[in-house]
């Protein structure tokens, strides 16, 4: 198969229209799965009660929001090593999503916290972290926005991108670094402490999080691409 | 307070994101669409 096939935003184009609705109704279909899982199957937790069920949504949209920030500086990365206009278009293009789900993840834990902890916020180690991931994203947007010529923006936010990955290890690893308010992780590669039909409905939702974000950010790619190159022939015979 | 206000506060927050990224995301694309449009109709006058 060749690569650089794909990375011809005109081919690109064409295969993420026809991708896209796929991974909007696998969303769909597996964010249905897991509320169902999650609000019906999975029992009331002894300690928490009914509450704790803001993690079918508060843990995957943590989770996809360090992996959204990741694949984005991946992108930046090889848009800076490769000089590719596709990889930076694919950056920007789930920006956007991955600040959506940092905001969800910090919001949800919010409520989360105000009932479990006795507060809607505390500077924990944890939740500033999260934040500083936050003012990434943001930061990120407006450094590709800021420039009249978009490839100078897509080459400083790839850049600023690429430094803050320092802050993933920071997000993960704040809970056994330092001594937090927030708890540690609940599943991880050794197993887990949850009940069984606890974890499926919190698994189900993370696909269905990481389905919308490639949905939407093959949607999003497709418009920077139309905005790109609207003066190319392929587009004007297209549009 | 009843455990249903944060559950409501955190899931109804959440598909108020989902909704507005999907309304930006028509948006943006209707936007570039008329962006393309406008071009067209620039170099025809021209």
């Amino acid at each position: 198969m060749n690569f650089y096939y794909f990375s011809s935003p005109a081919t690109f184009y064409r295969l993420a229209g026809t991708m896209a609705p796929f991974f909007f109704a696998a969303a769909l279909a597996t964010g249905i799965a897991g509320l169902y899982m999650g609000f019906v199957v999975a029992p009331t937790d002894a300690q928490q009660g009914e509450v704790y069920r803001v993690i079918f949504i508060h843990v995957p949209a943590a989770w996809m929001s360090m992996f959204a920030y990741f694949v984005m500086a991946c992108y930046g990365a090889i848009s800076l090593t490769f000089n590719t206009r596709l990889a930076a278009m694919m950056a920007r293009a789930i920006a956007p999503t991955g600040a959506m789900f940092t905001f969800v993840a910090l919001w949800t834990g919010s409520f989360w916290g105000r009932p479990t902890w006795g507060t809607y916020w505390v500077w924990d180690a944890r939740i500033t972290s999260e934040l500083v991931l936050l003012f990434l994203y943001l930061g990120f947007i407006a450094l590709a926005n800021a420039f009249e010529d978009p490839r100078r923006g897509d080459r400083a936010a790839a850049l600023l991108a690429i430094i803050g990955v320092v802050n993933l290890p920071i997000i993960y690893f704040s809970v056994q670094w330092w001594n937090t308010l927030h708890q540690g992780s609940s599943v991880s590669f050794k197993g887990t402490s949850m009940h069984v039909a606890m974890l499926w409905a919190m698994l189900l939702m993370a696909i269905s999080f990481w389905m919308y974000t490639i949905g939407a950010a093959l949607v999003r790619c497709r418009t920077i691409i139309l905005e790109r190159e609207r003066r190319a022939q392929w587009v004007r015979a297209m549009t | 307070m009843d455990h249903q206000f944060y559950l409501w506060m955190s899931y109804g927050a959440t598909a108020l994101a989902l909704a507005a990224e999907m309304v930006a995301l028509r948006a943006g694309r209707a936007r570039a669409r008329r962006l393309i449009e406008e071009e067209r109709d620039l170099e025809a006058q021209d």
